[in-house]
């Protein structure tokens, strides 16, 4: 059995989702009422890999909300009660989506293992970040030659490299697909050095000077609010993955040769009969997801019951590539740019 | 972001000055000061609704083993292990040199009360069960739970043994409930729209006292929550059905 601890991306939303799925008293209820509500398990699912293999899961909402992010207390006690309920459901292996994850590493709960009766087993728990790193680097790989761009001699943009999935991708991208450079950007100079050293190449830069660089940008860092692009200073074109979360940057960037593709997102082969992840917004619910969420199911069909992803900077390019195996053989593809629509008709249109 | 620290994280915690009895010469680091005014004049209130509440339970458990005589033996030995908290939590008292509140304990639990002996006098065994089994120990279950980490180490280490039998407690009433489920359903969720707001309201009613020992409302009713739907879980309710039930102690 497999699990999904997620959550909705705003207030308004969980309430709306709430409503929609029959919990009409949450729906009802204000942000103190979701502070102080228990996780759900919503939904149980069976899902049949590419192989005939067929397997079971489960989908957690945490009742946590992003704007709780300013309560720490309550964003703690939100992750380590679903991570509890997930485990007391006997799950073997959940995935942590959405801000779970970046809780439990911000906030270092790893130290918090007892959980009123129950040990946490970390075990049982992996972040998804090796998947997600793999789908980012599949999703360049495959994109951008589609936009023109020659990755061999293309600036790439890892903004958030120094992070777990940031490093993963910088590691593949200058070991397996040899781009032309390697832009890091990061909050803090000695990480960004370290990574540079480990890499043995890449160049540290501030955001704004990235950007202007950069043919392929990869967003592995949450988006301040208050961010803004200067889209006359990208290059044309310029593809962007948007890998963090929330996903907010089409708003900030698309456009005039501004391609921005939702990045650590998967498709499956075939539609699954969950309501899921229409609670995570995705264009296509019956088969879209996040990638952290299918390794859980990966490591369920493979029977790798183990936190395949675990702690920070532990992601390496076998890892990746083993993970990226698995994601293959039982049908799921990174999500990848949508048709362009021609430009005459784009006018037509207009 | 901030690192967390300890679970116990709280309101006004500090570095005690070290207590009477066994609280000295612990380890008090992070810690409320067991020692001030403000902290004994909450404890005098939330020590008292502990103690009665275990009398509370004690008697209880011998009422329903009036409703079910072929359990009346193993309701006894569970009334008597409640005796046994109500001393334990005595001993916290005087370890702090703290008198309960015992009158206002009584009229805490009033309502509780009332509606249990309602029940007891029309012989609703079902109703009886949920206030006292579901109800009373999971309101228990998840108070003692988020007091030990804000606890003196004398309470803690009673509280700790006390919460162990809690579990024991509650699995008596769901166990029960899940054997007779479908002839129980309609009385439990009746009982359920009962008496989950009054848990709700005793509970409003102690956050304030409850914030100076460093346990707050939030977690509380998260807490207890989960103990009540995990029991409901148990006794064969959906998860929609307890989502639906659960509401009305966020709500009602």
């Amino acid at each position: 059995m497999f699990g999904l601890i997620g959550h909705s991306s705003s207030f308004e939303e969980a309430r709306r989702k709430a409503g929609a799925l029959g919990y009409e008293e949450f729906a009802a209820g204000d942000l103190d009422v979701w502070c102080s509500a228990p996780p759900q398990l919503l939904e149980t699912v069976s899902v049949t890999s590419l192989t005939g293999k067929t397997i079971e899961g489960v989908y957690i909402d945490s009742c946590f909300v992003p704007e709780m992010l300013s309560r720490f207390k309550t964003a703690t006690r939100k992750v380590q009660n679903a991570m509890e309920l997930a485990q007391k459901s006997g799950i073997a292996i959940t995935a942590l989506g959405g801000f779970t994850s970046i809780i439990f590493e911000n906030f270092d709960l790893s130290k918090f293992q007892q959980i009123r009766s129950t040990t946490l087993e970390w075990e049982r728990f992996t972040t998804g970040n090796t998947h997600t790193a793999w789908v980012i680097c599949r999703q360049v790989e495959t994109n951008a030659p589609l936009l023109g761009i020659d990755l061999s001699s293309a600036k790439v943009a890892v903004v958030g490299a120094t992070g777990d999935i940031g490093s993963g991708v910088c590691r593949w991208l200058s070991q397996r697909t040899g781009v032309g450079e390697l832009l890091l950007v990061a909050r803090q100079r000695q990480r960004l050095l370290d990574l540079q050293s480990e890499l043995g190449c890449g160049r540290i830069l501030p955001l704004e000077d990235a950007l202007a660089e950069a043919n392929v940008v990869v967003w592995v860092a949450s988006l301040p609010q208050t961010l803004t692009i200067d889209r006359e200073r990208l290059q044309k074109p310029c593809l962007m993955i948007d890998g963090g979360y929330p996903k907010n940057l089409d708003a900030k960037a698309a456009g005039d040769g501004v391609h921005v593709l939702k990045g650590g997102v998967v498709e499956f082969f075939t539609d699954i009969d969950w309501q899921m992840m229409e609670v995570a917004e995705m264009a296509n619910p019956k088969r879209q997801m996040f990638a952290c969420f299918a390794e859980a199911m990966l490591l369920e069909f493979e029977g790798w019951h183990t936190n395949f992803s675990w702690g920070r900077n532990n992601i390496t390019v076998e890892s990746m590539e083993r993970i990226g195996s698995a994601s293959l053989r039982h049908g799921f593809q990174p999500l990848g740019l949508e048709p362009a629509v021609p430009q005459p008709l784009a006018a037509a249109v207009a | 972001m901030p690192a967390l620290d300890t679970p116990a994280m709280s309101l006004d915690i500090q570095t005690s000055s070290l207590g009477a009895g066994e609280v000295a010469g612990a380890d008090l680091a992070g810690l409320p000061d067991f020692t001030t005014d403000l902290y004994k004049d909450a404890y005098s209130r939330i020590n008292a609704i502990v103690i009665e509440g275990e009398q509370e339970a004690h008697d209880n458990y011998m009422s329903l083993g009036t409703l079910l005589p072929d359990e009346a033996e193993e309701l006894a030995r569970l009334a008597r292990m409640e005796l046994k908290h109500m001393k334990g939590f005595q001993a916290c008292a005087r370890n702090l040199s703290v008198t309960a509140d015992m009158p206002f304990a009584k009229t805490f639990f009033l309502p509780l009360h009332g509606n249990f002996q309602a029940a007891l006098a029309e012989g609703k065994v079902v109703t009886c069960l949920l206030i006292q089994a579901l109800l009373i120990e999971a309101f228990a279950i998840s108070a003692y739970h988020i007091y030990i980490p804000v606890a003196d180490p004398f309470a803690r280490k009673i509280t700790e043994g006390v919460v162990r039998d809690e579990y024991t407690h509650l699995n008596y009433g769901q166990e029960w409930l899940k054997a007779n489920l479908e002839a129980s359903r309609a009385e439990l969720e009746q009982a359920n729209r009962d008496n989950l707001p009054l848990v709700r309201r005793m509970l409003e009613q102690v956050a304030g006292d409850a914030a100076v020992i460093g346990m707050e409302k939030e977690s509380l009713i998260e807490d207890f929550l989960i103990a009540y739907q995990e029991a409901l879980t148990e006794i064969g309710f959906s998860t929609r059905e307890i989502a639906r039930m659960a509401a009305a102690a966020l709500i009602g």
